[in-house]
């Protein structure tokens, strides 16, 4: 009987009560590691209605009710307006820094009226020290220079979605 | 928000049909119905019906009304946790001493223990600042060390081991780790709800405390008492049921204005039911058929419909994708394999215990929806969630027969004191005990 309660503590030290004194020591060294900031959420977009709107694609978002909506996985996001057409929207995180293609959905671009064929590149700046956090961007089409750029600014309306809540 | 009454019974009929004929195809493949109805939800979310019938999806299952549909698969996963804490029984434990105690303790803490190192690799790609890493790395590694304990006892009873040792322990330690991997949730959860509510933890704590010896010392002695009634009368009357209804949605309702969710108190509730096989027997009859039936395939749509795999694209999100599985099943099925073969089991068994294990199921899917709840964890991670409980769940059935085949089973009666290991008969029609 004590033997096999001597075998019994060996193997529960060695398989449980040691690997618990690893999992403390994991714990402490993942506290260094940082995570990309997060942007996940609604956003309420400003922007200049009338120089939105000349943009190709861009009506949609002039509109002051619309928002822009992140769904956050790490460093890559998706991106949709709330309320809106679907658009085919994702980008990267890169620091601070936001990097987004937008091409339009069929809906967008017959609401929108404009083509098929146009991307909307966005790169955006957030502003990690204040809360809620805001983002500071420009907005143009891919490969139409003549079409100009637009500068936007957006701040994020709640912490993120029911953030420790349900 | 209002209620379009046609458009929520036609989403219960599509997903009540779709979960139905997908159980049962499965069910043809050996599979337990529950991986088909899981699987079911995957196919009405954006992983296909979205993508290859977006209209289609959209029309049926339009955002706005997706509110309706989640209080009824929330109600209906509160029932069936409850349900599972009554399947759970503390003295099972007790029954197999050493080999049960080293094999539930390693079961969790070997895929807990990987869970944390992968979330060293893990968090800064998946996850982000908003999220501490101590709650990333828990919520990982609860959510890798969960067991199906209804699934788990589904296969036995198919299989007719629940009697066996391999099936005895089995049950022993699953049940085990669904507690121990509650309470590391409810830890978790506590703590990000009091990180973004301003309570102060220990407000928190000293309610739950409170709580606990309620339902311990009140509450428990008020259903041993139905108990005692149920063996006088054979049976409760609807009074005595409804009360017993009443209770849980009460139980629910503390845990969750108490900070934590309303799943616990079910669980709570469930695991101080008095455990008389007869009682037990009798309310899970009275409970589980309207919850596994009509409101569990909710659930799974409601996960399915949550569930994006088109956000795990390219190499290095499926490689993500690849490695939960791996170490999840490392953790869990070798180190479920290594203590029990460590205690005595022939290897061949304790692989087929670490199987079984291995098995996540619904379980899994219930605590992923609560991480994605309180954003512990992105869309993405709970999509490569999702594909592992998938995966370990389907695997779980083929890979049982493989180590343990009937010759190695039945070949050699394994039996245990005052039980026969011999194959049990299942009875015809039999897909209760809670089959998800």
């Amino acid at each position: 009987m004590a033997h096999i309660n001597r075998n019994f503590v060996i193997a529960y030290t060695l398989l449980v009560a040691l690997p618990l004194v690893g999992l403390v020591g994991v714990l402490r060294s993942g506290r260094k590691l940082t995570a990309p900031i997060s942007v996940d959420g609604l956003w309420q977009l400003h922007v200049d209605p009338e120089r939105m709107g000349a943009l190709p694609c861009g009506k949609m978002l002039a509109d002051t009710e619309t928002a822009l909506l992140i769904s956050q996985s790490g460093r890559n996001f998706a991106l949709n307006l709330s309320p809106g057409p679907k658009s085919n929207a994702s980008g990267v995180i890169d620091g601070n820094t936001l990097k987004a293609s937008i091409v339009p959905s069929a809906e967008w671009s017959a609401q929108a009226g404009c083509g098929n064929n146009h991307e909307l590149l966005l790169m955006a700046t957030v502003d990690p020290r204040v809360e809620p956090r805001s983002l500071t961007g420009v907005l143009w089409v891919n490969g139409c220079p003549a079409c100009g750029s637009v500068e936007f600014r957006a701040a994020r309306q709640a912490p993120p979605l029911r953030k420790g809540t349900r | 928000m209002s209620l379009d009454l046609f458009k929520l019974v036609l989403q219960l009929t599509v997903i009540l049909a779709v979960c139905r004929v997908a159980g049962s195809l499965f069910r043809k493949f050996g599979q337990p119905r529950v991986v088909g109805e899981m699987f079911a939800g995957i196919l009405l979310g954006p992983s296909l019906l979205g993508w290859v019938a977006p209209a289609l999806s959209a029309y049926l299952f339009p955002p706005a009304s997706l509110g309706f549909l989640n209080a009824l698969a929330q109600i209906g996963v509160v029932v069936f946790m409850f349900l599972v804490g009554l399947g759970i029984n503390p003295a099972e434990l007790k029954k197999h001493g050493h080999a049960a105690v080293l094999t539930s303790h390693v079961s969790i803490t070997a895929p807990f223990v990987l869970a944390a190192i992968l979330a060293l690799y893990l968090y800064p790609r998946l996850s982000d600042d908003s999220v501490s890493f101590t709650s990333f790395a828990l919520f990982m590694g609860s959510a890798m060390s969960v067991t199906a304990f209804p699934v788990l006892a589904r296969i036995l009873i198919e299989r007719g081991l629940l009697k066996s040792r391999l099936g005895t322990v089995a049950i022993a330690s699953a049940a085990v780790d669904d507690v121990t991997g509650w309470c590391i949730l409810a830890y978790i959860v506590a703590l990000s709800r009091v990180a973004h509510s301003g309570t102060s933890i220990w407000t928190t704590v000293g309610g739950i405390v409170l709580f606990a010896l309620i339902m311990i010392y009140g509450v428990k002695n008020f259903l041993v008492g139905m108990e005692d009634s149920y063996h006088k009368w054979g049976g409760l009357s609807e009074n005595r049921l409804a009360v017993m209804l009443l209770l849980l949605f009460g139980s629910a309702l503390c845990t969750e204005w108490l900070g934590l969710h309303l799943l616990f108190g079910a669980f709570m509730m469930g695991a101080i039911m008095p455990k008389g096989e007869k009682f037990v027997n009798y309310v899970l009859e009275r409970f589980e058929t309207v919850t596994v039936t009509l409101l569990l395939p909710l659930f799974f749509a409601f996960t399915g419909l949550r569930t994006n795999i088109g956000l795990v694209k390219g190499h290095e999100m499926w490689m993500y994708c690849g490695l939960i599985v791996l170490i999840a099943t490392v953790g869990k099925l070798g180190g479920s394999t290594l203590a029990s073969w460590l205690t005595g089991m022939p290897v061949r068994e304790a692989a087929g215990l670490g199987t079984l294990m291995n098995t996540r199921g619904l379980m899994e899917l219930v605590i992923l929806d609560i991480g994605l709840d309180i954003k512990v964890i992105s869309p993405a991670l709970f999509s490569m969630m999702v594909v592992m409980a998938l995966v370990t769940t389907f695997m779980a059935t083929p890979l049982l027969s493989w180590f343990c085949p009937d010759r190695i089973l039945y070949g050699t009666p394994l039996p245990i004191a005052g039980e026969d290991a011999v194959r049990r008969p299942v009875a015809a029609g039999a897909e209760s005990r809670i089959s998800a």
